[in-house]
């Protein structure tokens, strides 16, 4: 893997040009400005964006109006940047997040409510910091044929890979962290066996004496255990709807990111096709977002078409040829979770198992 | 292997020390270099938003953007780089060519840079289009020009020529190598730019090449495509080979929209062994093996979609919603293949290309002049049987019994121009001008010295497995008597006084005129046996009949047109 720099060798043609350059310019009317302009320029290689920006006095002819902005980012720079901010908060929220998930995981009873408040507190605030980064997300969009478009859909593509694979990232931790409870609660005889042994020995330690209090001790166990269980089944709920709200989230964005390996990841593909094919994408993302909340889900639907109520959610409706299986029908209420693969054919699960 | 790798590492280090975002520049030739090897998510990942064509007329100012541009040294896109300079877009120029720059062009891209907006200037010789680890092409637009005298276009002629000189450099500086080189004798071609190549490794820029000596020099073997005729003129029945015969693969796409109704995901597919695992295990597999492949691929993804329609707890459920871009892409790959596996069993069903292709191997494998001449004028005769088709059979009659048999010969011009006023039979006696026996090297047919006589024997003796598969390209030959150092100095003069000693562990063989799948395929068996010798493939293009053909036709017009005047 060769390569040859020939950057000294052209730094050395224009630097003995420039020489030669500065007195045809002065000439020509530009005044003994140009070359202490020039000057200024090499000097400041690093600051690079506004390197050229007092050269623009130089030719008053390209438009004065590119000079002014030239060297500035236009104004979705920020958004991408409030973007990206936004995602690297919820990367720190979400190692947060992981150490309260295997806090809260341990056995212990005393104050089992602050780590779900901090649990609660956390998940709604990524979710909640996801979502708006989503809604900016759209407002990267540009129309029009512009090139500036095109970047800004790219940044957009990049922008909602990222976030993608944070939604990923969270769901993965929160079926982690459901399963684990679960897993907990079917346990939970188990562990009041254990604790029942542990209780029993100790009796046989602490003698008859506390007879009484013994009944009391296990009455009060007895307690907490119905309250850990209604607390966790809460909390279980809660992730519930969360994954559900992710899963929004996750289909939204799947309308923008670009699948590996087929077409629309080719280079060459993109130089013809980009501007064609992220529109599409977007007239199908803000189809999704007029449809009328409260909209009936049996009605017939084409592909690519996307329904949306405060009841149902409709994780994937891809357009394709072979679209059986493809729409998955998400509903919850206080009991159960209900899924089909159409809205005719909707099954529910317990959440109590 | 390193032909993807190091034009993948070339583009990454282009990008890599560029912080902020870019975009990428790219001509018409290296957006086919990078786009083989590179994928837009990973032009995203390295914040490349833009990828423009040095051409495109666009005028929008971005100066929050640094310009990366990669382009061939062509004067060409010196003068659009010229241009670009003088009212520069970009925030920051930094320039990458993919072969040598001279000096010269060097002064004129300083002369336009008034405004000092050109950060670096660099060769990245990334001049090869990577399409398979062992396979480059040069995807060469005029690629006839091979095979006319060089006095009939002289121009055209150095074009060519410079140009296969520049993705030969390029390899080899990729590679890190200099390598001695041979030369077809027979090929006037072969020879100049075995010549020329030799020049610029040894005199002109003898520093650039002086990379550390290995102690066996690699190979640099210059063939032209006119020693071996047969190959790109055959059937092909391995997956790529037959994708690239009936469908035509373009820098590892495929174009479907020719087929009709198709989906509009599958109107152009990629077709790469290094993004697809099936592809990848099954490129060279014959199709009937590729049909079993292609059920059991399709039971699987069935298997996975019964799962997922089966779900019955909020863990499957959860699952099934966590894996399903994975679920889509496999869904996406499956439709993929069966749609193409499709398409062809249709074309070779309708062109009754199974009758064709074993009269075909009959011809470019075995003996038996009259039972070749006999199928081959049932094949003229039957209905159903293309044109193209029956011209190809004819041309591999020509090729075969050129000397032996002249009056049959002569039997089936005649009919083929009956057939088919399209096709005149002149194109045949083009062919065999070209590429008859007497211009031709190596022995084709196996029929020349007693040895290859003795070798066809056995082979017929022992049977094939396959009828459709059982051409074996020239090309293997050759490669066999490399290995075996018995390569003749003869047939395969060296350049210069730059002589083999010993067998060489690095070849890379180029033929001119283009490369076929076929030949690929036997390469990347070859470097799978572990000889202690890895070849590398390249070519002006890859070639199917098709191109073949067509190339065979352009350099019939043209020669015909000079020699009038």
């Amino acid at each position: 893997m060769a390569t040859r720099n020939r950057t000294p060798l052209y730094r050395k043609y224009r630097d003995a040009l420039r020489n030669v350059r500065v007195p045809s310019h002065s000439s020509s009317g530009g005044g003994g400005g140009a070359g202490p302009v020039i000057e200024l320029v090499s000097t400041s290689l690093l600051h690079s964006n506004r390197s050229y920006a007092p050269l623009s006095t130089d030719d008053p002819g390209s438009s004065s109006n590119g000079a002014h902005t030239m060297g500035l980012s236009p104004a979705w720079v920020d958004i991408s940047e409030e973007i990206s901010a936004n995602m690297q908060r919820v990367r720190t929220k979400m190692s947060e997040l992981a150490k309260a998930h295997g806090k809260a995981l341990m056995p212990s009873f005393g104050d089992g409510k602050e780590d779900q408040h901090l649990i609660e507190a956390l998940t709604h605030e990524i979710t909640d910091l996801l979502k708006r980064s989503e809604k900016k997300l759209q407002r990267l969009a540009a129309s029009g044929p512009s090139e500036d478009s095109n970047v800004r859909k790219n940044v957009q593509r990049s922008l909602a890979t990222d976030l993608q694979n944070l939604s990923m990232e969270l769901r993965k931790k929160q079926s982690a962290y459901l399963k684990r409870l679960r897993q907990q609660k079917e346990g939970q005889d188990g562990v009041d066996l254990e604790m029942n042994l542990n209780g029993s020995r100790s009796d046989v330690e602490d003698d008859e004496f506390s007879d009484l209090s013994f009944n009391e001790h296990q009455m009060s166990k007895l307690k907490k255990s119905e309250a850990f269980t209604r607390e966790r089944e809460r909390e279980i709920q809660q992730v519930v709807e969360s994954v559900n709200e992710l899963a929004q989230i996750m289909k939204d964005l799947s309308i923008l990111v670009i699948d590996q390996g087929t077409i629309v990841d080719r280079i060459d593909y993109n130089i013809q096709n980009v501007t064609a094919s992220v529109e599409e994408g977007f007239k199908q993302l803000q189809k999704l977002f007029i449809l009328p909340a409260g909209r009936e889900n049996t009605e017939e639907r084409g592909d690519g078409e996307v329904c949306y109520d405060p009841h149902h959610h409709v994780f994937y409706h891809a357009g394709s040829s072979y679209s059986e299986g493809d729409i998955l029908v998400i509903k919850s209420d206080g009991n159960s979770v209900y899924y089909g693969l159409d809205a005719s054919s909707v099954t529910a699960i317990p959440i109590q198992s | 292997m390193v032909l993807i790798s190091s034009a993948r590492d070339y583009v990454g280090r282009m990008l890599q020390d560029i912080s902020g975002m870019k975009v990428l520049v790219v001509d018409s030739q290296t957006v086919s270099i990078v786009s083989v090897v590179y994928s837009q998510s990973e032009l995203l990942q390295k914040e490349v938003f833009l990828v423009e064509l040095v051409d495109s007329m666009s005028k929008e100012s971005m100066a929050h953007l640094k310009a990366v541009y990669f382009l061939r040294p062509t004067s060409e896109n010196i003068q659009h780089l010229r241009r670009h300079l003088a009212s520069p877009r970009f925030g920051e120029y930094h320039l990458f060519f993919s072969n040598i720059l001279k000096t010269t062009q060097i002064q004129v891209l300083a002369d336009s840079d008034e405004q000092e907006v050109v950060k670096q200037v660099q060769e990245f010789y990334a001049d090869f289009v990577a399409i398979d680890p062992c396979h480059f092409t040069l995807n060469m637009p005029l690629n006839h020009i091979y095979m006319l005298p060089a006095v009939v276009d002289p121009p055209s002629s150095q074009n060519f020529c410079d140009r296969a000189v520049d993705g030969i450099a390029a390899v080899f500086l990729a590679l890190k190598r200099r390598p001695v080189i041979r030369y077809q004798r027979t090929s006037d071609i072969a020879k100049r730019i075995a010549q020329e190549a030799s020049k610029l490794m040894y005199e002109q820029e003898s520093g650039l090449f002086d990379f550390r000596r290995t102690e066996i020099s690699p190979l640099l073997l210059i063939i032209d495509r006119r020693d071996d005729p047969v190959t790109p003129l055959l059937n092909q029945w391995t997956y790529q080979a037959m994708v690239h015969e009936l469908l035509g693969i373009e820098d590892n796409k495929v174009n479907l929209r020719s087929i009709g109704k198709i989906s509009e995901d599958h109107q152009e597919v990629v077709l790469s062994s290094e993004q697809d695992a099936f592809f990848k295990a099954n490129m060279y597999e014959n199709f009937g093996d590729l049909g079993m492949n292609i059920k059991q691929m399709v039971d699987e993804f069935q298997q996975i979609a019964k799962s997922n329609q089966n779900i019955q707890t909020i863990e499957d459920m959860a699952k099934f919603v966590d894996n399903y871009p994975e679920y889509r892409r496999m869904q996406g790959n499956v439709s993929k293949h069966v749609t193409m596996v499709t398409e062809m069993s249709k074309i070779v069903e309708e062109r009754k290309l199974m009758l064709v292709s074993q009269t075909e191997q009959e011809l470019a494998c075995n003996g038996g002049q009259v039972a070749a001449f006999e199928a081959v004028i049932n094949l003229l005769n039957n209905e159903s049987i293309s044109d193209v088709d029956r011209l190809r059979l004819v041309m591999l009659y020509a090729l075969r019994y050129e000397k032996e048999s002249s009056v049959q010969l002569m039997q089936l011009f005649n009919k083929l121009s009956s057939l088919s006023a399209k096709y005149k039979p002149g194109l045949v006696q083009f062919l065999l001008k070209q590429a008859g026996v007497d211009k031709r090297t190596g022995d084709l047919f196996g029929n020349r010295d007693l040895l290859n006589i003795a070798r066809n024997m056995a082979r017929g003796l022992k049977g094939v497995e396959n009828v459709y598969t059982q051409h074996q390209p020239l090309l293997f030959q050759t490669m066999e008597s490399i290995t075996k150092g018995r390569l003749r100095d003869l047939d395969y003069p060296f350049v210069g006084n730059h002589f083999q000693q010993g067998r060489p562990q690095e070849v890379v063989i180029f033929i001119i005129g283009g490369t076929t799948y076929e030949e690929a395929r036997v390469v990347t068996l070859q470097n799978a046996t572990n000889s202690g010798t890895r070849f590398i493939l390249g070519g002006s293009v890859v070639l199917n009949s098709k191109r073949f053909l067509k190339d065979l036709e352009e350099a019939q017009r043209i020669a015909r047109a000079s020699s009038a005047v």
